[in-house]
């Protein structure tokens, strides 16, 4: 028994000290770039900041805070996902509550479309073509439109509108009150969990979003954050590529590399603060959506 | 609908009923709408890998331009790249699978086996947040990670380990393995909920008996916790192998080397999404593009289907 006794410890040790290492693994690089983000450019330039900033400055944020153009593309971030989410939950809550209904006509018929078009798609180029004659290209409209509907969320939602006792809908009907209003005063307000789940995963899906700003929209002003991110890490890959030492220094200290911390930063933070707290309803979403396909 | 024939003897009455239901078929119907234009319209489009497309004839330009026959699809296989872009598309797909598929398994076991809730409530949120942030953030800290005066490169000169930095992102011998760590990295944890949903509802009792008959922790783990989620691992590797070529579980494929791929390591980045996508919106060879992209498609549409059956022959369940 004592000999069991040992080997659990040393079992539970070892897991322990891997799991603090996993944990740190995903942490740290999130840590490490808020460290640089807070430090001078030209002073973290020089190496060897690994926990604390040294040289603590707020420049690195200033200066993206003063650039009209970092500015604009975070209001269309921030645009793009507020309008952009709120119209594709309520789209796709809408569909998936329809399709609830156990007695729709043809609602197997409904039912085999949206199960096609998740597995099979057009690809790229039709797809393009498509958002060019319905003249979506380089408006604001391409990020919102095409993302109207989620077929998976509708399957998610399907099951969780199953859970809901028809009594209710019923007792409404026969008091008057008409399916969209029913949908509107009584569905609505009762599912925050799952409109939590679909809110979360479309929201993070439009803040994150960058090949459609890169490939659809070439008017500068419509950028998203993401977008031009992307493109000052890979100009200071190209220059890195090039053996230039990382020396994009202006009158300041603010380097590239201290920009990009930056905006990492900004762009992660919202997201760093919401997910924790709906932990408990993504987890059962993921779970009804794998039980589901 | 209920009573056999009724409807059919009485087409008013499905009428009636339909016009019952009108405010909930419209809510449906609008979807239908949606998806008949932004998914189906599109799949009509695969004919322009046939013909030879022009842009400016839009939409109607699918059925109006003139057949091409098979020539677009000559055209790919007798590109100098053509090899080398398959290659691509197959090896880190097929390594994807084999290196992070087990992951979040085995991190499932790990966070089961601690007792201590707040330290198990910790670890696993923090292995949820890679997956929530973007590739372009995941690309960015790997080039503070590994650029030439990135933290490991700095790391090793301290240690004088190296004379020259270690050119990680740009070297093709790397791309694949960096392509395999960070996507494994990204999304561990996401994938792990799942099968620590399944570990949670294995029925406690046998862990109960086990632990009285004297079985290990060892023991348990490989007779009792794995067999016990057998069925959803099968779920979970069906739908990687469905979507192996767009990336496995994440689907990382196409973002990874869009964003880590470059004009020096694109011999092992390249691979047909991104030659898709340059071909077709950079070089605009629409046509061409399509074709290379309907390739694709069949080989992802015959894995759909091939994946399931395989897994059911092996192991006995599948899921369709």
């Amino acid at each position: 028994m004592a000999k069991r006794q040992k080997k659990d410890i040393a079992f539970d040790i070892v897991n322990y000290v891997l799991l603090i290492l996993i944990a740190f693994i995903t942490i740290y690089p999130f840590y490490y770039i808020l460290v640089i983000s807070f430090n001078s450019g030209l002073d973290a330039a020089r190496g060897g900041i690994y926990f604390w900033p040294r040289v603590f400055t707020l420049d690195n944020y200033r200066k993206i805070i003063s650039d009209d153009k970092w500015v604009n593309a975070f209001g269309i971030s921030v645009f793009r996902t507020v309008i952009g989410t709120a119209l594709s939950v309520f789209f796709t809550s809408l569909v998936a509550y329809g399709l609830s209904y156990k007695k729709l006509l043809f609602r197997n018929g409904y039912y085999r479309i949206l199960i096609f078009s998740m597995y099979f798609s057009g690809g790229l180029i039709p797809y393009y073509v498509l958002l060019r004659s319905l003249g979506l290209l380089n408006t604001v409209w391409v990020y919102i439109i095409p993302s109207l509907l989620s077929q998976f969320m509708v399957l998610i939602m399907i099951s969780f509108f199953d859970e809901i006792p028809p009594s209710l809908s019923e007792s409404a009907h026969i008091d008057g009150a008409n399916d969209l209003q029913i949908f509107l005063k009584i569905i609505l307000p009762i599912s925050k969990p799952v409109l939590a789940t679909a809110t979360l995963f479309a929201a993070v899906g439009h803040w994150n979003a960058w090949m459609d700003s890169a490939y659809y929209v070439s008017d500068p002003k419509l950028r998203t954050m993401s977008y031009l991110m992307m493109e000052i890490i890979n100009k200071s890959q190209a220059a890195n590529v090039g053996d230039m030492q990382q020396n994009f220094r202006s009158a300041t200290n603010i380097t590239t590399k201290s920009l990009q911390a930056a905006v990492i930063i900004i762009s992660t933070v919202p997201i760093l603060v919401t997910y924790p707290f709906l932990q408990k309803y993504f987890v059962k979403g993921i779970m009804l959506g794998s039980v589901k396909e | 609908m209920n009573s056999k024939g009724a409807s059919n003897l009485k087409p008013r009455s499905l009428w009636a009923d339909f016009k019952k239901q009108a405010y909930l078929q419209s809510f449906v119907l609008i979807g239908m709408l949606f998806l008949f234009i932004f998914s189906y319209i599109p799949m009509v489009g695969i004919i322009i890998a046939f013909k030879d497309y022009r842009i400016s004839d839009g939409v109607l330009g699918f059925f109006t331009s003139p057949w091409a026959g098979l020539k677009h699809f000559v055209e790919f296989f007798t590109e100098i790249e053509s090899g080398m872009i398959i290659r691509n598309t197959f090896v880190i797909s097929i390594l994807k699978i084999i290196f992070t598929f087990p992951i979040p398994i085995l991190f499932a076991i790990m966070i089961n086996e601690v007792r201590n809730v707040r330290f198990k409530k910790f670890v696993q949120t923090a292995s949820y947040l890679p997956h929530f942030i973007s590739w372009v953030v995941v690309y960015g800290i790997m080039f503070a990670f590994l650029s030439g005066d990135g933290v490991i490169n700095s790391v090793f000169k301290t240690f004088n380990l190296i004379d020259s930095p270690i050119p990680f992102l740009t070297d093709p011998k790397k791309f694949w393995a960096l392509a395999i760590i960070s996507d494994a990295w990204k999304e561990f944890g996401w994938w792990s909920i799942i099968f620590i949903a399944a570990i949670v509802g294995i029925d406690q009792s046998i862990f109960e008996a086990a632990e009285i008959d004297g079985a290990s922790r060892f023991q348990k783990i490989r007779y009792i916790t794995l067999p016990g989620i057998k069925s959803t691992i099968n779920v979970v590797l069906i739908l990687s192998l469905g979507n192996l070529l767009g990336g496995g579980m994440s689907g990382s494929n196409f973002e990874q080397s869009l964003l880590l791929g470059n004009n020096l390591n694109r011999s092992a980045s390249e691979i047909l999404q991104t030659h898709v996508l340059k071909a077709g919106l950079v070089q605009l060879r629409y046509s061409y593009a399509a074709a290379v992209g309907l390739l694709q498609s069949i080989v992802s549409v015959t894995m759909i289907f091939g994946s399931n059956a395989i897994v059911k022959k092996i192991s006995g369940t599948g899921i369709y």
